[in-house]
């Protein structure tokens, strides 16, 4: 995307021109099928003129088998031209998922930076969605035009004075409404947020339902619970009563105007400036105007919306990459040595750290922020603001980041799980396999980060789902997935960050043993305070104020260094 | 005018179809061994929709004759206008339009006010009625056992709670009023075309076998259309959000191609059913236009045929075929309605399940917290959850009053089953479980249970803490506060106690969330405790001040601590191995270690080398596998 910052203004054009041709055919037949339902008072006039005040057969067979036309015309316009609009919706708004995915996942990241999942779940689904109804607004509101461009013409050869009465008083109609029932709108949305908040809270007494059990409270959660639905009551009923005086202020209003028509009209009719059917025609016609006038009140506000989903979808899509991104080949073999210099970022304030090759390493903190901000700077989710990260002696942001990650795989402690089964998760690059029956390899890395164990205690062994992030397992089962996983990868380079936390002291000394030896041979970086997977690195490196400040093994650290004590011995 | 009243046909906006019913939240996982909550029969559902209308009957009576006084009124309408075209055709004086018109001006303002009158009275009526379901189905939903509600999942509930009580009141706010106003129009024109000719109301009927046939057809065909459509765009958020979430770990493993097929297909299988919607409620139309046709032809073929008769004048006619017109609006609106009304009864039919589901009285607050003696004994007591699979095997323990026992060992021991009989969650298939003597009840007994779960109940930091106790002072909750380390940065918050925290206020840390949670507990001031908390993670500074602020709650308390840290071990006066549902080893901390058993083994590899003092050996080599080694399973 060009040197020009991408707005949301260009991402509403692309989206609808790149439906171009189904919104062209969706506006052609949706003008065909407003001139149908324009046509239907119109013929209704000329049938009670000419056929039933003038009693004769022939002409009502002529113009019921016109109808019929109109009908079959009209009928078929809408069906046709209403499903290429929907469709050219829904692809748009594909399409545009599928753009601010590709911006989500690109190597160089940055598009969550300051967004919650949920917010860029809602912005590819939601926001694409209303973008994608831009194009059905657009031609809807060609279809308005055209209905009421198709009225005014009928209204004006029949009558200019009643004509200009029906096409002046309508808008000014509708206007009237929209301005008396103003306060009334702004009122009732107000109170229609208060109301809502009764929902919420019944939700979240149920979120909380296990803990009230366990405090034995529930009495007092069903009195607040009643208090506070008695309120939202309150709300409900002064927005609700509100709209109910818009919608008969609207009717008065509607029928005021028609009694209008009727003066004029009958009036005119009666000079012989205006035919019978012609003013039966004339109600007709000023009943349906409502109809396309109202459509350009709701385009209005669907284009308002388009325009604000597209600037959000823009801003995503236009976010800048978190990471420089190189292009260099990541040197091959990987020898696997990592070595900081003078890297600050956040809590690390100079830090120089080697990690030799083909070692197991641990690394304690003081400060929890300390690891995070090292641990994204070796996963390239940020570069560090100052300072050098060399893998073999080549700096990090000179390599590609997508081939930098197969070298060197940093294992977050909160990795996400993805929707489906263990052996799925755990080899997720694989085909998944028939039966989700786990390769050897899958079968040893399980082993290793005793998940073996948990696929044993589940119902239907590897095969058995997660559930979105994970959420049939516990946080251990969780836990030991995870480190499957990222020893299943089998990076030249892993870097593990604490990876037993939810698990219970015996089944972590058995990890700790079993990543040990798994790795052996190959880089590994242990983050982490726990004392039971420090003790099985080779060594130990203790961060405090953002620099190195102890080294050596474990054993030699909780016998010197205090800071590493009171760090690692809680 | 609704967007649906245009005189003729369907409103053109893609927006208002009813096949977009974006419905994101995801269905309750469908598993096979759930046992979901009842679901009540459409004559249950009727008869609780009775009773609770009944203590209103006179809004029922009051709102509904408004409504049809409205409707009423407004069909004078088309015999008014019908007389302005006899007036012209008798080409009589211009004044003899004077009083129709005005007759047309009083009918307009007549009918808005009734109207505005009427939907008022109806909406008050009906919000009325969902309030008080909604309270019974909160008041029941609280008070059902938590064993019934893990038997149904923890989505069942939730999602009734949210998805249906949200359908009800959509179309309690819509459908209902709008179902209301469609249908005593479509019923008062239809008598009106009686009173101009009952032959008008045959000719217009001739459309009815073709809307009744086709509004059949449609729900049959809709309604498993929609659901599915509805679980596809929920599968699509879902893989969404599942991607997205998961985006540094998708670039972590360079797993962009999959996730991206994955989103793609998700997508298209969403974006094909929608289609498949949309085709239908067009299919739907169309009928409906032939129906229109139809009716519209044969009345003004009558039309014709009386006048040439005689039997009617040329403004009867007229005011038929305007009648007809005009019901074009009103049944298209119901019918569109039907679909939402449907997914209303639906959602209204799982409330009233709820609603009917037995369930013992509530406790009163703090109730039973006198207790002869604070004392848990547990004899040769077995579980288990699925038959065949014990998790617990005759476990015997006894912790005295103001004792304080933590259980320790690998996940799958027991540890947690045990804590959730003690509390009264479940009843032991096999042996006895007394606190105080007596069986432990699930809630408002002696036993006051922490768990894993933490959670914020949504509002300020004071109504969080009074829902364990209703009538605490604000010096309680300072005191509660400060007894778990809490008071420090509650006071900092921005409106201090009185700032909302919880969904849609300050999230707070788990472990903060966590010594909220302890500070109940000494509010609620149960004289037994169980805390079976993981949030903590072991080693980091927040588990030293969680360690302390439950030291400070369990002071004085008989406690079962499940261990997820040595370190709460440690500080209990007695430890319990459990291994495989079996006590492996039990006594205090000291004596453990100096038996040199699996705890032992445990504690060294837990502490590095800070071994017991007697112990003189430097960094023990990690015991491989110091885990009381199960036999395998089954």
């Amino acid at each position: 995307m060009g040197a020009r910052e991408l707005s949301g203004r260009d991402v509403l054009v692309r989206s609808v021109r790149g439906q171009a041709r189904r919104c062209a055919a969706g506006a052609a037949l949706g003008c065909v099928h407003q001139l149908g339902e324009a046509l239907v008072p119109v013929l209704v006039g000329v049938v009670v003129d000419q056929a039933v005040a003038g009693r004769d057969g022939g002409r009502l067979t002529v113009w019921l088998v016109v109808l019929a036309v109109v009908y079959v015309c009209l009928s078929w316009s809408f069906r046709l031209g209403a499903k290429a609009g929907e469709r050219a919706a829904e692809e748009s708004a594909h399409t545009l998922r599928l753009a601010v995915l590709r911006r989500v996942l690109d190597a160089r990241g940055g598009a969550e930076e300051g967004r919650l999942p949920g917010e860029l779940a809602n912005v590819a689904t939601e926001d694409a969605k209303r973008v994608g109804a831009v194009a059905m607004a657009l031609m809807s509101g060609a279809w308005a035009v055209a209905g009421i461009t198709v009225s005014a013409v009928a209204l004006l050869v029949m009558s200019v004075p009643l004509g200009l009465i029906v096409l002046l008083g309508t808008p000014v109609l509708l206007w009237l409404g929209h301005l008396l029932g103003k306060p009334l709108e702004r009122r009732s949305e107000a109170e229609q947020d208060r109301a809502a908040q009764a929902a919420g809270a019944a939700a979240d007494l149920v979120a909380g339902l296990r803990v009230l059990k366990g405090l034995g409270a529930q009495q007092a959660a069903v009195e607040r619970y009643r208090r506070a639905s008695r309120v939202s009551l309150a709300a409900t009923l002064r927005a609700a009563r509100a709209q109910s005086w818009q919608t008969g202020l609207v009717l008065a209003l509607t029928g005021g105007f028609i009694a209008l028509i009727a003066l004029v009209g009958g009036r005119l009719a009666l000079d012989g400036s205006l035919s019978l059917g012609q003013l039966v025609s004339a109600v007709g016609l000023a009943l349906f105007l409502l109809g396309p006038l109202e459509t350009f009140a709701w385009v209005n506000a669907e284009l308002a919306q388009g325009r604000a989903s597209a600037g959000r979808i823009a801003q995503v899509l236009a976010t800048g990459p978190a990471v420089a991104g190189g292009d260099e080949q990541v040197p091959s073999p990987v020898r696997g040595e990592l070595r900081l210099r003078d890297v600050r970022l956040d809590a690390l304030a100079g830090l120089d750290l080697d990690v030799p090759a083909g070692r197991l390493t641990g690394l304690a903190v003081t400060d929890p922020a300390c690891a995070e901000a090292l641990l994204s700077c070796l996963g390239r989710e940020r570069d560090p603001e100052s300072g050098s990260v060399e893998l073999d002696g080549v700096p990090l942001p000179r390599l590609d980041p997508a081939q930098l990650r197969g070298a060197v795989l940093v294992a977050a402690h909160d990795a996400a799980l993805f929707d489906g089964s263990v052996a799925a998760n755990v080899a997720p690059w694989e085909e998944e396999p028939a039966g989700g029956a786990a390769d050897a390899p899958t079968v040893r890395a399980m082993a290793a980060a005793h998940a073996d164990e948990v696929v044993r205690s589940l119902p239907h062994g590897a095969a058995t789902g997660v559930g979105e992030g994970g959420r049939y397992l516990s946080g251990g089962q969780r836990q030991r997935v995870l480190l499957a996983r990222a020893l299943r990868a089998g990076p030249p380079v892993l870097v593990v960050h604490d990876p037993t936390t939810a698990v219970d002291a015996v089944t972590e000394a058995a990890i700790a043993a079993g990543l040990r030896d798994f790795r052996r041979g190959r880089t590994t970086l242990v983050v982490t305070n726990s004392p039971a997977l420090l003790a099985v690195t080779d060594r130990v490196v203790l961060l405090d104020a953002g620099r190195v400040a102890a080294e050596g093994t474990h054993a030699d650290l909780v016998r010197t260094s205090p800071a590493y004590r009171s760090a690692v011995l809680a | 005018m609704t967007p649906y009243d245009t005189p003729a046909g369907p409103p053109p906006q893609g927006g208002g179809t009813p096949h977009t019913a974006p419905d994101t939240a995801p269905d309750a996982a469908p598993d096979a061994d759930r046992a979901l909550l009842p679901t009540a029969t459409p004559a249950r559902t009727r008869a609780v929709v009775r009773q609770l209308v009944r203590p209103h009957r006179g809004l029922v009576v009051a709102g509904f004759a408004t409504m049809v006084l409205a409707t009423g009124v407004g069909l004078l309408t088309q015999p008014l206008l019908g007389h302005i075209v006899d007036v012209v055709t008798a080409h009589r004086s211009p004044d003899a339009l004077t009083w129709p018109v005005v007759g047309l001006a009083g009918v307009a303002a007549v009918q808005g006010l009734m109207t505005a009158v009427g939907l008022s009275l109806l909406s008050r009526l009906g919000e009325t009625v969902l309030a008080r379901l909604r309270e019974l189905f909160v008041e029941r939903a609280l008070a059902l056992p938590l064993e019934r509600l893990e038997q149904a999942g923890s989505g069942d509930l939730s999602a009734r709670v949210t998805r249906d009580v949200s359908r009800v009141a959509d179309a309690v706010r819509g459908a209902l009023p709008e179902l209301t106003r469609s249908g005593l129009s479509i019923v008062l024109t239809l008598g009106a075309l009686a009173l101009l000719d009952w032959r008008f109301l045959l000719a217009a009927l001739v459309a009815v076998p073709v809307q009744a046939h086709t509004a059949r057809w449609y729900m049959t065909n809709a309604v498993p259309l929609y659901a599915r459509e509805r679980i596809a765009t929920g599968a699509q958020q879902q893989q969404l959000l599942d991607t997205i979430g998961g985006a540094r770990t998708v670039r972590a493993y360079r797993l962009q191609d999959g996730h991206t097929r994955r989103v793609t297909a998700s997508s298209r299988a969403a974006v094909e059913l929608t289609m498949r919607g949309v085709r239908l409620v067009l299919r739907f139309y169309g009928r409906l236009h032939i129906a229109e046709y139809a009716g519209l032809a044969s009345v003004l073929v009558t039309g014709f045929l009386l006048v040439r008769s005689g039997a009617a004048s040329v403004g009867t006619a007229t005011a038929a075929a305007l009648y007809f017109l005009g019901l074009f609006g009103p049944v298209n609106t119901a019918l569109v309605l039907l679909d939402d009304a449907q997914s209303a009864t639906a959602g209204l039919a799982r409330l009233v399940g709820v609603v009917d589901e037995p369930a013992p009285p509530l406790p009163a607050q703090g109730a039973a917290r006198a207790l002869g003696e604070a004392s848990v004994t547990l004899s040769g007591v077995s579980h288990a959850y699925v038959p065949g699979r014990p998790v617990l095997h005759g476990v015997d323990l006894h912790v005295r009053p103001g004792e304080r026992v933590a259980l320790v060992g690998t996940t799958g021991a027991g540890k947690t089953t045990l804590a959730k009989l003690v509390a009264g969650l479940h009843q032991p298939a096999a042996g006895r479980v007394a606190v105080g003597g007596a069986p432990p009840k699930e809630s408002g007994g002696a036993v006051g249970l922490v768990t894993q779960e933490v959670h914020v109940f949504a509002g300020p930091l004071a109504d969080d803490l009074r829902l364990a106790r209703p009538d605490a002072s604000e010096q309680d909750l300072r005191d509660a506060l400060a007894a778990v380390g809490a008071l420090g940065w509650a006071e900092a918050l921005p409106e201090g106690l009185d700032t909302v925290v919880g969904s849609g206020g300050r999230a707070l840390t788990p472990d903060r969330a966590q010594q909220l949670a302890l500070a109940r507990l000494l509010l609620a001031d149960p004289p037994v405790v169980v805390l079976d908390e993981a949030t903590a993670e072991a080693g980091s500074s927040g588990a030293r001040v969680l360690d302390e602020a439950a030291e400070r709650a369990l002071h004085g308390r008989t406690a079962l601590v499940v261990a997820h840290r040595l370190s709460q071990a440690a500080a209990a006066d007695r430890v319990v191995v459990l291994s495989d549902g079996r006590v492996l080893e039990d006594g205090t901390h000291d004596r453990l270690l100096a038996a040199g058993g699996a705890y032992a083994a445990l504690w060294h590899a837990w502490s590095g080398s800070r071994s017991p003092d007697p112990s003189p050996a430097p960094a023990p080599s990690p015991a491989p596998s110091p885990a009381p080694r199960e036999p395998a399973r089954d």
